[in-house]
């Protein structure tokens, strides 16, 4: 008897908003590849853009990327520069441009099965977002400290520079606020324009976006470095310390997931109250 | 009265426990602490590498002076954070160790990726410090003490001492002294002239002066008790990063103009 009256949470198929598509068996919200298909086929792609890059320095480095005054390195490094910064520009104009478009058709009501399926969208951008600063913030930081211990550079475009400041810089702009307005106009619990903008995204874009400024002032100080006596380079010198205090504000990506988290939970108190409001068919009086 | 309060208490958290829910399952636990890792090692990494990099980069650079001023003071910050992230959100005194494993997985990949098959540096010249050793313990302490005024101050040295003295164990053999070109140096001296830098002095020409020799084994010890002080300070910098940058933010909004 007591076994009949509890309710049976996991049995009773989610509800759906008219309009939504039918659930496909293994493409649920929470599958790998329903709502979490993004959480790893993004963090591939970015993983996948860092090695090629890395493979394409370790053929053409030492030949031709250690003189900027010759034609091989215009056509291989700086070019290179150029191809990074349009490919982010055409991508961040494309995706942006999708997100806010998209959401002018997405309806105003949906389901709680819906909104799950959204959050992991968002926690795989977020994802995203946290696998590029490690490319930005160590993996080719590495780099440049080994690589500039190995030439006495000749110009702001190094080798190493490239891929960091000129691909995973902005693209970590990209990501930031691009996750943002995927929350602003998918999950309005949270970030619905009407609640102002969050802390969380504000301390998470100006990392990406400080970051970005700080090359400027990092080639100002190396600048600097090159009129002294010896022009010799520490890595830990004065002007690399803003990179770390701009990087700190990237703490504000714990509070994406926490405020998240709590409207989970939130999600899954209302379906109790909801199936605690309609009997379900088993208890129901025949 | 108490232990009513107790038992209430612990019956409202066994329910949580054994909740039944609809959507959120393992893999939100395994999304998160996956991907964290990524963001985590970074920012564990950048500081460490801008603010000490130098003396993690190099054994001729791991000295008995500034490497154990300046390291642990650059290392303990972000571990701090996320002992505040982790010990407020699922009282997991696991924090300091998550961080320091985190980030000894990247610095291992940029140690050997960059360093070694990049610019074909000896990964014996080049091999990163590990604070595995004084992330547990300092987890240990905080999960003793469940203060973070405690674990600063007292930590602060626990963090410091195991640092050196967990790494002094791969620094050991380098410091062994060979004679090079008449005269007698370490062996992590002779890697420091052999391997050519283009751009960083070899570490004996910068600090090797006259008042460190003078002051024969000491200067170790005083570099020792400074470099637990400004950890103190490092540990707070990083709650103020856990506690203001990541925690407090949860839900808040900027006004709207």
């Amino acid at each position: 008897m007591q076994e009949q009256v509890r309710p049976r949470v996991e049995e009773r198929p989610p509800a759906r908003a008219p309009g939504e598509a039918p659930e496909r068996p293994g493409r649920g919200p929470t599958d790998w590849w329903g709502g979490w298909r993004w959480g790893f086929t993004s963090l591939l792609i970015i993983a996948g853009i860092a090695a090629a890059l890395r493979i394409y320095q370790g053929i053409f480095t030492f030949p031709w990327g250690l003189d900027s005054s010759t034609w091989q390195f215009f056509w291989l490094w700086r070019m290179l520069v150029v191809v990074e910064l349009v490919g982010v520009g055409i991508f961040t104009v494309l995706w942006w441009g999708w997100l806010l478009r998209s959401a002018r058709d997405l309806p105003e009501r949906f389901s709680h099965r819906e909104e799950v399926r959204r959050i992991a969208v968002f926690w795989s951008l977020i994802g995203a977002t946290s696998v590029n600063i490690y490319f930005e913030a160590s993996f080719f930081p590495n780099q440049d400290g080994a690589f500039h211990q190995t030439l006495v550079r000749d110009t702001a475009f190094t080798v190493s520079h490239i891929p960091m400041f000129y691909l995973f810089f902005p693209l970590g702009i990209t990501l930031a606020v691009g996750t943002y307005l995927y929350g602003r106009t998918r999950l309005p619990a949270v970030y619905g324009p009407w609640k102002g903008f969050p802390w969380s995204f504000f301390l998470l874009i100006s990392a990406t976006v400080t970051e970005m400024m700080q090359v400027a002032m990092n080639e100002w100080g190396h600048s600097i470095n090159f009129a002294n006596a010896g022009a010799e380079e520490f890595f830990s010198v004065w002007f690399h310390w803003p990179f770390v205090l701009y990087g700190w504000l990237a703490g504000g990506i714990f509070a994406l997931w926490g405020e998240t988290i709590l409207r989970l939970t939130a999600i899954e108190d209302d379906i109790v109250k909801e199936e605690a409001e309609v009997p379900s068919p088993e208890t129901a009086p025949v | 009265m108490a232990q009513a309060a107790i038992d209430i208490r612990a019956g409202e958290l066994r329910q949580q426990v054994f909740r039944k829910y609809r959507f959120i399952d393992r893999k939100w636990d395994f999304m998160f602490w996956f991907t964290a890792a990524f963001v985590v090692a970074a920012a564990a990494d950048i500081t460490r590498l801008l603010f000490a990099g130098d003396w993690d980069f190099w054994t001729d650079w791991k000295d008995r002076q500034w490497w154990m001023t300046i390291t642990p003071f650059a290392t303990i910050i972000i571990p701090s954070a996320l002992q505040y992230i982790q010990w407020r959100a699922w009282r997991m005194p696991t924090g300091a160790t998550y961080t320091a494993t985190c980030v000894f997985v990247a610095s291992w990949v940029g140690r050997v990726v960059q360093w070694k098959y990049f610019v074909n540096y000896p990964i014996n010249f080049v091999w990163p410090a590990t604070w595995i050793p004084a992330g547990i313990l300092i987890d240990f302490l905080l999960l003793q003490s469940r203060s973070f005024i405690i674990t600063s101050v007292i930590g602060a040295g626990i963090w410091t001492l195991t640092f050196w003295a967990s790494n002094y164990l791969m620094l050991a053999p380098f410091l062994q002294p060979t004679n090079f070109i008449g005269h007698t140096v370490t062996v992590a001296d002779v890697q420091g002239i052999t391997y050519i830098r283009a751009q960083t002095p070899e570490y004996i020409r910068v600090i090797e002066r006259g008042s460190l020799r003078t002051f024969l084994q000491e200067p170790q010890y005083v570099a020792l008790a400074f470099g637990t002080t400004l950890a103190v300070g490092g540990y707070w910098i990083g709650q103020f990063i856990g506690r203001y940058l990541a925690v407090w933010p949860i839900l808040r909004y900027l006004k709207q103009v």
